[in-house]
């Protein structure tokens, strides 16, 4: 039998897989008693629940159609969040100006018609703009630069 | 009279001059953020959050609900004029808007719009005024196990109002209740799914997921759809209406008024139940209704009414019971937590200049709409004009940029991104990420009340269905339930969205 790659089926993998981790690790935690609740009381009977709408699913995927899961465009999906961790991991040691071209450049990577000129001018002007609206206009303390 | 009172209260605040300025900044920023095609309120709101952080309560609250109806009003026109609308309230918009358009009638469906909203937001700021003192009145009568129950049955409107399928948003609920519990637990002290990483104590701030789920997830979502619809810009012109035009839609926005400020209240409630529902009923109603769908104008007045009546009513049940009915109200009360605020009938009691000012504050919000877009509207449809690879390195800018100056903190931006990548597989998997924000919300707030009721009653969970204001909303909860489960009722519903969305 051909299993179907639905998303009920993948909601329910990814509730069951979620809520089971939540119910192990929590288990640390003391539950106590309903009149007085310890730390793990209500974390588990969340991650229960999550772990039991995630069996409803996959039991359901197998009665009922749902839609199969669509095509995932990897190079937006890698480039966008590649441009924000680079962005998260530069900022401290860079500052902004570093930060905001990486950033912007991995953003336009995403797209497949890609100028260089456009893209360089596009991550100077966006972060210059954005560094004057939020460093001097919010007065966030953010370093624009730092060696 | 004492809402008179009220009211002239509201008013001192609400026109000084900085809470003006912020007002109009806010509903600036958030038209021209809302009126990118693909970015709805969420959105706009998430990624326009960071600009009210600095602020003085008062003014950052007057700022972001000008962004919330400054967005709403970017929604339609972008639904109007390009037929790509931002959220799902604009869907019903686009049907007969964008029709309108195509037939040079652009300028009448903007100003239809503009004018319904404005009526509605009028309307709806009253029944505010009206309402909220007496509903606040009776929550101060509230216990925790009343409290408990009255969220279980906001949660379980939200379910019913989502689309698609219930058990996902169930479990969606669930999922962002787990994130709500990340940090140290107030009452044992006992650090819970920090995972040994010391900023993790605080807990995860609703900003960073706001921003990375409807921020940078949707922004990679909006990446994936080629293709480019075309502005029908050059059409945009005459825009007051004609003596004729103007009796066509007054009725129709009259009702979408009505309906809409009704619909706002309700738990799961808000301008997409609003608009649809208001679609329906001016389609049923009318004695053409063939000519919906090609360009009726009772198609964009009554729903344009109905989405701005319960955008402002909504706040109701957020400002006196501090129930947030849908993910823009979660969004509201996060922020109004970032300012140590914490909405519910004693807001309206402790700090009446806040709540009124915020009241009439709507009503100058939608003034400046009205007066911002009827001139401004050529340059908001220049802005649709302009190429996505332009905008969107900016959004993900701006988001970076906000994520990181919530806490001066890059860990901040690695938690974004991470649910960036969570956000975009929601999407994929067909799982709406509003009703997560609101679990995220309410987790901690039903978690504090389920152990204060049992503490006080000893462990004995019949306290729940013991004291009337409790058991009223479990049973209206097991209501909503049952009317959730009966197959008739779930096809009508599926049929209204569907109806809306083809």
């Amino acid at each position: 039998m051909k299993v179907r790659l639905s998303t009920d089926l993948l909601t329910g993998a990814l509730f069951i897989a979620l809520g089971g981790f939540a119910m192990a690790y929590g288990s640390r935690y003391a539950l106590g008693t309903a009149a007085r609740m310890g730390a793990g009381y209500f974390p588990m009977l969340i991650s229960a629940g999550l772990t039991l709408s995630g069996v409803v699913l996959v039991v359901r995927s197998f009665f009922s159609a749902s839609d199969e899961i669509a095509a995932i465009g990897w190079r937006p999906l890698v480039f966008v969040l590649a441009g924000v961790l680079a962005f998260g991991l530069l900022i401290d040691r860079l500052g902004l100006l570093a930060a905001g071209i990486v950033l912007v450049v991995a953003a336009r990577l995403a797209d497949r018609e890609f100028s260089l000129v456009e893209t360089a001018l596009l991550a100077i002007g966006l972060t210059v703009c954005t560094a004057a609206v939020f460093l001097n206009g919010l007065g966030l303390p953010i370093k624009f630069l730092r060696f | 009279m004492d809402v008179l009172a009220n009211l002239g209260l509201g008013f001192s605040v609400a026109l000084a001059p900085m809470n003006l300025l912020y007002g109009f900044l806010g509903v600036l920023l958030g038209t021209m953020i809302g009126v990118l095609p693909g970015l709805g309120p969420v959105a706009t709101i998430s990624i326009l959050l960071p600009f009210t952080f600095s602020l003085q309560p008062q003014a950052a609250l007057i700022m972001l609900a000008g962004i919330y109806y400054g967005a709403q009003y970017g929604g339609s026109t972008t639904a109007i004029l390009v037929n790509l609308p931002g959220e799902s309230s604009s869907v019903v918009t686009a049907m007969d808007g964008h029709q309108m358009a195509r037939q040079g009638k652009a300028g009448l469906a903007l100003a239809t719009a503009a004018l319904a909203s404005f009526m509605a937001g009028t309307f709806a700021t009253l029944v505010i005024a009206l309402a909220a003192p007496s509903l606040a009145e009776v929550a101060l009568q509230f216990g925790p196990a009343d409290y408990f129950s009255l969220m279980v049955f906001g949660l379980v409107g939200a379910v019913i109002l989502a689309h698609g399928s219930v058990v996902k948003a169930i479990g969606m609920i669930l999922v962002g209740m787990l994130l709500g519990v990340i940090g140290i637990d107030v009452n044992t002290s006992v650090p819970r799914f920090t995972f040994g990483i010391p900023q993790f104590g605080d807990g995860i701030d609703f900003a960073v997921i706001a921003m990375g789920i409807f921020g940078i997830g949707e922004t990679i979502l909006n990446l994936e759809r080629t293709g480019t619809a075309r502005a029908y810009v050059q059409a945009v012109k005459n825009l007051w209406p004609a003596p004729h035009e103007l009796r066509a839609m007054v009725p129709p926005a009259c009702r979408g008024t009505l309906l809409g400020s009704a619909l706002g209240v309700l738990p799961g409630g808000g301008p997409v139940l609003a608009s649809f529902s208001a679609y329906a009923l001016e389609k049923r109603i009318s004695r053409e209704p063939e000519r919906f769908g090609k360009g009726a104008i009772e198609g964009v007045a009554g729903p344009e009414a109905a989405n701005n009546g319960a955008a402002q009513t909504s706040f109701i049940p957020l400002l006196t019971l501090g129930l947030p009915a849908n993910a823009v109200m979660a969004l509201m009360i996060g922020a109004l937590m970032m300012h140590g605020l914490h909405p519910g009938p004693q807001l309206m009691r402790d700090k009446p200049e806040l709540f009124w000012g915020l009241v009439a504050s709507m009503w100058t919000g939608n003034l400046m709409l009205v007066v911002l877009n009827l001139p401004l509207v050529g340059m908001w449809a220049k802005l649709l004009t302009l190429p996505y690879r332009f905008l969107y390195p900016a959004i993900l800018l701006i988001c970076a940029i906000g994520v990181y100056s919530i806490n001066n903190s890059a860990l901040d931006v690695l938690v974004a991104t991470v649910f960036g990548f969570v956000g975009y597989l929601l999407y994929r998997l067909n799982c709406e990420p509003a009703p997560l924000l609101l679990g995220f919300i309410l987790g901690p707030l039903i978690e504090e009340n389920l152990r204060r009721a049992l503490v006080i009653s000893q462990g004995d969970p019949s306290v729940f269905v013991r004291r009337p204001i409790s058991c009223t909303f479990l049973v209206l909860t097991a209501v909503l339930l049952v009317v959730l489960a009966a197959p008739m009722i779930r096809s009508n519903r599926e049929r209204v969205f569907r109806e809306g969305g083809s």
